[in-house]
């Protein structure tokens, strides 16, 4: 077992690290911009298209008799013609879909699988013409990040700071022009270049990402974080903070666990040499990330709408008893109160309870009845119910036997606020639409 | 010990040889077992590009190829999971790589794993209300990512991983033919008998619902189409070229007519055709250059070329020719 | 016995209620204009009376049977941009698809079909455009090519989503004419419309709504200043704003 510290140092395992950390942290914070604009299988397409790039710089490097030792010039040729590549991709996407009316689904498949099917020629190429070189293609497909070197991070790590400045000064223009594009026009703010500045980003974090995760599974790094990272801030800036620290999260996760579950199966299995790949790990865990968020991030995660929805219903309940125990005047026992509500003997004990609890009912001998504070409370009900009452039958012509349905609804919802605007609207009415009087404020 | 007629015969002395065949097979001088490994390429090839062309034109017109990438990619783990069970997998008899696991299983997998993409992703949508583009995108790398996860792990062959996504077309062999036959046979007799029901559905949703002709049931059999037709093509072309191989035909195809029919029809001649040119190519490049490159990738090659003087030679020949693609007269009229 | 009768029609879109406790009877060979303001449920009305929509709530009768039983007689044009226009296909087939709704499963359109299909161009004068490609068409002559996909299903009761929207004069005129001759037919037609200058000169009935009915009937006795009013006034800022705090509460965002 590896003391997670040590991956950061160890000088076999320091660099996939940090350069799945750099690359994730790239990924995220474009990603963050590519999901505001509702572009996320963009990523997809761009990382197949970088692929015929990459291969090309392979080759060439073959051409001029690089070996595999020559590991920055090799890293920056396959930077440079995935970058090209990729960058060609982007352009004919737009130019299918603006100068050919192709339907943008179609045009990012199309980039997608032609690119990536050129890739695939040159790549066999490769593997005949230059064997030696071949590991290389292949490392390109899912990630290799485990050969990675410091070189390697030494670039990727110039990339990320040369992103992050950008995103940085570019910041509110980026804001303005994802959110609403014509206002931003009529503000001035140069469109053609804010876009072109997104392009190049995304590209670049196409091409620092593939060596980690690869070209196949390149677009998760770019939706995960994001969308992670939204249910956690409704703030553009913070956004990316959250999503940056899940990309380098995700990063390290990725390289610490392929490493220590390797070796948990090596013990295992002895005999077999089984190993996880990183590139996949690093994808499996970020969606694992986003899918956490998805349900457990305070306020927007779907738990916690559960509760807040349970909770409000738990309110009707006892609002309700409160109602009856208003209209019928006398103390009833718990099977009075029972016959005027929707379920069972029990859930009516349990919330009898909690009223008492709150001071709103108290019991004596076998019946129940209100307190002062619990007459005040249900008055209050029934005043938002006839309140309601009047509004429909009256203003919004709605038939009077229809309206109490939709005021058993709504006494629960209105707030204050809007107590206040319906009063002034009706000019504070004193019967509701059944000739019943409405409790005062 | 046989020879391959086709060893060191160059572009055109490849079609020549396979004219000289073709008759022989007519006549009857040739028997089914007598067919070599170039020709059951051809016939494999051709097979898989006509049942991707007609899926692919329904596909491209009801913009559900996004849809369609997700299915490819998510096949990997039916296949993985239907290997596991079927060879009762546990990590040391996974040696067997070959993946030749029986067809019906691969079916049912791949049918299994279209419903939980399409579960997974409106799960996303509707109840974790996450937007739709990212949703499809991490739901179909999540489960291939565990897929290429199980794939590495399970049969420890780094091979496998290439080889599900760029296929193998030289490893093709004469059993391979009947399979992806079938699943053209039920592709084609699929969409004749629904032709009408398909294109108005594909044309107006509203409509066709209003006349009683369901969108949503022709949307899942289009599915289970493009389940079929991957688990078909994912031996030769792989999962990822198999969506070239939907898009670009039916793209090319488009250019040229105002016809859905004609769509279909010239989809199906340009997909065949790129098969052979490519596989005719790949030959040629063994033979002169004494180089195997990737049959699939040619294939995708030629179907580029292809769609690409498809645009250009209209665009020169009639220059306003992009007009066509260009709005309706009105929205320019109201555009100033 | 109505051409169209509609009872407690309630139809909700995510807990928002759209249309709520609609009545309303329409006798037939009528030309009937649905009008009201944004939003006010219009196009939703039609969708749920064709049972595009399922309402929460309501019966919907044409001549007193099912639409089951009356799919057959009743037509339905949806809005222009519901379509997408750079599909591979003629005006021709256009219309000729109007007749898939009774061929039977397997069945393709035969010289029949297309002979009636280029009959009805030629009534809404698109005959000499009949093998153009749908994109070439401006809106007025896409309307009419509907129009005529319309008319093929030879039905009783026919359905309109905003056909007059952004199309030229001389096509909504040729429009209104071959739907006031169907009228004469004894055929029912309802149409959601947005101008309401054109309202009194097109229209002989009138649906006036807005989430809830507010009249129906001749036009001269519903389309009044107090009713306008009714529909158009500001009497539902409040109602929105309470609605839209239950729907958060109930999906339980707050």
């Amino acid at each position: 077992m590896e003391s997670p510290l040590n991956f950061f140092f160890d000088p076999i395992l320091r660099a996939p690290t940090l350069g799945s950390m750099l690359m994730c942290l790239t990924a995220s914070l474009v990603g963050v911009i590519v999901f505001l604009r509702k572009r996320s299988l963009l990523g997809e397409s761009l990382s197949h298209a970088s692929y015929p790039g990459v291969i090309l710089g392979v080759v060439i490097a073959g051409y001029i008799g690089l070996s595999d030792q020559n590991e920055a010039v090799l890293s920056l040729l396959v930077l440079i013609g995935g970058f090209f590549s990729a960058l060609l991709g982007l352009y004919s996407i737009n130019f299918l879909e603006n100068n050919l009316k192709i339907k943008a689904d179609s045009a990012l498949c199309v980039i997608l699988s032609t690119f990536f099917g050129v890739g695939i020629t040159l790549a066999s190429f490769v593997q005949f013409n230059y064997t030696n070189l071949y590991r290389q293609v292949q490392s390109y497909l899912y990630g290799q990040a485990a050969t990675m070197t410091d070189i390697n991070v030494i670039i990727y790590g110039i990339l990320t700071i040369f992103v992050i400045v950008t995103i940085l000064l570019f910041l509110k223009e980026i804001q303005v022009l994802t959110f609403d594009r014509i206002f931003s026009k009529t503000i001035g703010i140069p469109i053609v270049v804010i876009d072109m500045i997104f392009f190049i980003l995304i590209v670049l974090a196409v091409i620092i990402g593939i060596r980690s995760v690869g070209v196949v599974l390149m677009s998760a790094m770019f939706i995960a974080p994001a969308s992670a990272a939204r249910q956690y801030t409704n703030s553009f800036s913070k956004m990316f903070i959250i999503a940056g620290f899940f990309g380098l999260l995700c990063g390290f996760l990725g390289n610490y666990l392929s490493v220590e579950i390797s070796q948990y199966l090596a013990h295992i299995y002895p005999n077999e040499r089984v190993s996880i790949p990183t590139g996949p790990l690093i994808v499996l865990i970020a969606s694992l990330v986003c899918f956490w968020s998805l349900l457990f991030a305070p306020r927007q995660g779907l738990l916690f709408r559960i509760v807040r929805i349970a909770k409000f219903k738990l309110q009707t309940l006892e609002e309700n008893v409160l109602k009856t125990l208003w209209r019928r005047g006398e103390p009833l026992t718990l099977k009075d109160i029972q016959a005027y509500q929707n379920g069972n003997i029990f859930t009516m004990w349990w919330i009898l309870n909690l009223l008492q609890k709150r001071k709103f009912i108290a019991k004596s001998s076998h019946t129940y009845y209100l307190t002062d504070i619990g007459k005040i409370v249900a008055a209050k009900i029934v005043r938002l119910h006839r309140l309601w009452e009047v509004y429909l039958a009256n203003y919004l012509e709605i038939g009077v036997e229809k309206v109490h349905k939709s005021a058993e609804e709504m006494e629960h919802v209105l707030t204050p606020e809007l107590e206040k605007e319906l009063t002034a609207f009706l000019q504070d009415p004193v019967l509701d639409p059944h000739h019943q009087p409405i409790p005062a404020k | 010990m046989y020879s391959n007629p086709y060893n060191n015969t160059n572009f055109f002395e490849f079609f020549l040889q396979a004219f000289w065949r073709m008759i022989g097979f007519i006549k009857g001088d040739l028997s089914y077992n007598s067919l070599v490994s170039d020709e059951v390429q051809l016939i494999v090839l051709t097979l898989v590009s006509a049942s991707t062309a007609l899926v692919g034109c329904l596909l491209v017109l009801r913009k559900m190829t996004m849809l369609a990438n997700s299915l490819s990619h998510t096949i990997l783990i039916g296949i993985v999971v239907a290997f596991l069970i079927t060879t009762r997998g546990s990590i040391e008899s996974s040696h067997d790589a070959n993946m030749t696991i029986n067809l019906s299983a691969m079916i049912i997998a791949s049918i299994a794993t279209a419903f939980l993409t399409t579960f997974l992703t409106e799960f996303f949508v509707r109840i974790l209300k996450l937007q739709e583009d990212a949703s499809i995108g991490i739901v179909f790398t999540f489960l291939f990512a565990l897929g290429i996860i199980l794939v590495t792990t399970l049969t420890r062959n780094a091979h496998l991983g290439t080889e599900v996504v760029m296929g193998n077309v030289d490893a093709l062999q004469l059993s391979d033919i009947f399979p992806i036959a079938m699943i053209f046979l039920l592709n084609g007799v699929i969409i004749s008998l629904f032709y009408k029901e398909f294109l108005v559905s594909t044309f107006d949703p509203l409509f066709s619902s209003a006349i009683g002709i369901s969108t949503s049931f022709f949307n899942y059999l289009l599915m289970f189409q493009v389940a079929i037709t991957a688990i078909g093509a994912f031996r030769s072309v792989g999962v990822l070229m198999v969506l070239a191989f939907i898009t670009v035909p039916p793209l090319t195809a488009r250019i040229f007519t105002k016809h859905f029919s004609t769509m279909l029809l010239l989809s199906l001649m340009i997909g065949i055709g790129s098969s052979w040119i490519g596989v005719a190519f790949s030959r040629h490049i063994l033979t002169i250059h004494d180089i195997a490159l990737s049959t699939g990738g040619l294939v995708v090659c030629v179907m580029t070329v292809i769609f690409l003087l498809s645009i250009f030679t209209f665009l020169f020949r009639k220059p306003n020719f992009l007009n066509k693609f260009r709005m309706t007269p009105s929205d320019e009229l109201l555009n100033g | 016995m109505s051409a169209l009768q509609v009872s407690q029609l309630s139809v909700n879109y995510e807990k928002t209620p759209v249309l709520w406790d609609i009545n309303f009877a329409i006798p037939q060979g009528k030309l009937v204009g649905i009008i009201g303001p944004n939003g006010a449920g219009k196009s939703t009305l039609m969708k749920a009376v064709i049972g595009l929509i399922t309402p929460i709530s309501g019966k919907v009768d044409f001549f007193t049977k099912s639409l089951k039983q009356m799919r057959n007689s009743i037509a339905y044009v949806p809005q222009r941009e519901s379509v997408d226009w750079d599909f591979p296909v003629t005006i021709l087939d256009l219309v000729v698809m109007g007749s898939y709704g009774s061929l039977p499963l397997f069945k393709r359109p035969g010289k029949q079909e297309y002979l009636k299909a280029e009959n009805y161009l030629k009534k809404v004068g698109l005959f000499e455009l009949k093998d153009r490609q749908i994109s070439q068409l401006s809106g007025g002559q896409q309307q009419r090519a509907f129009i005529a996909r319309a008319l093929m299903q030879d039905a009783q009761i026919y359905f309109l989503d905003e056909p007059f929207a952004g199309i030229d004069h001389s096509s909504e005129k040729i429009i209104i004419d071959i739907l006031k001759k169907l009228t004469k037919e004894n055929k029912t037609i309802f149409v959601v419309h947005h101008d309401l200058n054109t309202v009194e000169s097109y229209y002989e009935w009138v649906i006036l709504l807005n989430m809830r009915l507010i009249g129906c009937g001749e036009t001269k006795e519903v389309f009044t200043n107090k009713n306008l009013q009714s529909a158009y006034g500001k009497n539902f800022s409040l109602f929105d704003d309470a609605i839209k705090l239950s729907k958060k509460i109930s999906t339980g965002l707050d």
